[in-house]
């Protein structure tokens, strides 16, 4: 355990979260982008009445 | 976070022909406040920890995602059982959103659980009982899915889908149990992910990012259950609206 | 009421199990190429591990219960392939069997054929891996559990993968992570049986018995709506 505290103090452990909230993050926007998007194009394939939530 | 803007932009637009409505949008609001706030607090004004140093703060979006990926499981075994029991498209829908968006929290459980062993335990992987029991749980969410777009009649892979959904949190149980045996039997328990106390600000950011993560979760859900609606109805009356244009074209020419 | 509805059930389940195991007899795949192919994983074990360095007798459990997911895997796909070719699901759909017997006849008719497999398997290691059997009570304990655990699992999946285009590859996907427990459990209580140290192995055989069980319930109840229309 010491060793590994070590061992990232050396390295620092910034990119690591600089990569891990630009994951979550950035998968997070883009699965909601995918979705919106989905809904967009299917939206119009569908009358409004079907629509319940609009 | 300019994905972030984005999307908030395409909800706001105009309501009527997407998946968002006044609710949602006023939900994805709250939602991207809520992230700012995450951000603010979690990368800023939250102090290192002691032992784990920056680390820590992979914490902040790691163990909420854990938690909403069980989340997304119970969604999907509970919404698979009314399904079996009242044949409600609803419920089955819900199973369905809910599956999904748990396999991409769980992915960002395990990314961010690798990416938090690097620098604290030195490897990306530990064979450890949460972990691994984290990974399982990627691989049987990926065969309800699988399941899940199965090219076949709606009420054939509902049904089949149902019962593998059905089954996911029992197994999921059952998987964790067995982990932590296999894990704890014979060697002394690896270190725990969230071993060292955290109090104070370091809390209370672990608290924002609990609140941001759930109401991504919901906006997530509801989104997805709105395009898994939409796609039933293109398949159930595709062949009837279609039949309507050519008849509505005929009229005009 | 109640006790008739049951015992329904299983005279149709036995009707189901006979069945399948006399097809399977009398074509003779189960003999002529999952018992090969068993044999075969386990030479090829001892390939992958060079025998003379203890590696092979270390991990004997773990590669008895992999032999046995696998070849189990092949036999169970062939028990849904008969049923799928042919119209033969139209036909037990409107034989008026009960769905639930027809799930106990084909995790019983799977069962069985585990059991030979396992039996078979169980020689091979011996010989080939010289292993040392003791500890007969847990040994026994485990395969049997172990094997409803697989069967009556598998039977449900396999239903479910069944009379698709994907079913080969569909199958293993859903069923190795959902046995995964099971693989850990027989493995681990198969060591502690080995090593003479049965008190390990029992709270294994335990959850692998509330395994059975949860599969068994969700098969009988769960057949039914799947046999529907399908």
């Amino acid at each position: 355990m010491t060793l590994a505290v070590v061992v990232a103090q050396a390295t620092g452990t910034w990119p690591f979260v600089a990569a891990s909230w630009a994951i979550v993050f950035g998968g997070m926007g883009a699965y909601a982008l995918v979705t919106v998007i989905r809904g967009r194009r299917l939206s119009s394939k569908v009358p409004p009445e079907k629509r319940r939530w609009s | 976070m300019t994905t972030e803007t984005a999307r908030q932009v395409e909800v706001t637009d105009d309501g009527p022909t997407s998946t968002g409505s006044r609710a949602t949008m006023i939900l994805g609001i709250v939602t991207l406040l809520a992230l700012a706030m995450l951000v603010l607090f979690g990368l800023i004004l939250s102090p290192a920890d002691e032992n784990q140093g920056d680390a820590v703060r992979i914490m902040y979006v790691h163990v909420p995602s854990a938690t909403l990926s069980y989340v997304g499981c119970f969604l999907t075994t509970i919404g698979s059982a009314v399904y079996l029991w009242r044949k409600s498209q609803w419920w089955d829908l819900v199973a369905y959103a809910g599956a999904e968006v748990a396999a991409l929290f769980t992915a960002f459980t395990l990314v961010t659980g690798m990416l938090w062993g690097r620098p604290t335990w030195g490897v990306y992987w530990v064979w450890d009982a949460r972990l691994t029991s984290e990974a399982m749980l990627m691989l049987l969410l990926l065969g309800y899915l699988a399941v899940r777009r199965l090219a076949a009649d709606y009420d054939v892979r509902a049904k089949r889908a149902a019962i593998v959904g059905l089954l996911l949190v029992p197994n999921v149980f059952i998987v964790r149990q067995s982990v932590q045996w296999w894990r704890t039997l014979h060697q002394t328990p690896t270190l725990s992910l969230s071993g060292a106390e955290i109090q104070g600000l370091m809390l209370f950011s672990l608290f924002i990012g609990f609140i941001a993560i759930t109401l991504v979760f919901v906006w997530m859900v509801i989104h997805r259950f709105r395009v898994a609606w939409l796609e039933e109805q293109v398949d159930a009356e595709g062949l009837d609206v279609a039949i309507a244009e050519r008849r509505a074209e005929g009229a005009v020419s | 009421m109640t006790r008739h509805v049951v015992m329904a059930m299983l005279t149709d389940a036995l009707l189901i199990a006979r069945k399948d195991l006399k097809l399977e007899l009398r074509s003779r795949v189960a003999m002529n190429q999952v018992i090969p192919f068993a044999l075969l994983v386990l030479v090829l074990f001892a390939f992958a591990l060079d025998p003379d360095r203890g590696l092979l007798q270390k991990a004997t459990p773990g590669l008895y219960w992999i032999a046995v997911l696998f070849s189990g895997l092949l036999a169970m796909q062939r028990s849904f392939a008969v049923e799928s070719a042919d119209g033969v699901t139209d036909a037990l759909r409107l034989s008026g069997l009960s769905p639930s017997g027809i799930y106990l006849g084909k995790t019983l008719s799977v069962a069985v054929q585990l059991l030979v497999l396992e039996v078979l398997l169980g020689v091979g290691v011996v010989v080939l891996y010289g292993t040392t059997v003791g500890g007969w009570l847990l040994l026994v304990a485990t395969i049997l559990v172990a094997t409803a655990a697989i069967s009556t699992a598998g039977t449900l999946f396999g239903v479910v993968a069944s009379g698709l285009r994907v079913r080969e590859t569909l199958l293993p996907l859903l069923l190795l992570p959902v046995l995964a427990p099971v693989l850990i459990g027989s493995t681990r209580a198969f060591e502690a049986a080995l090593n003479g140290t049965p008190s390990e192995g029992w709270p294994w055989v335990g959850l692998m018995s509330v395994f059975a069980v949860v599969y068994v319930v969700a098969g009988i109840f769960g057949f039914g709506p799947l046999m529907e229309e399908s």
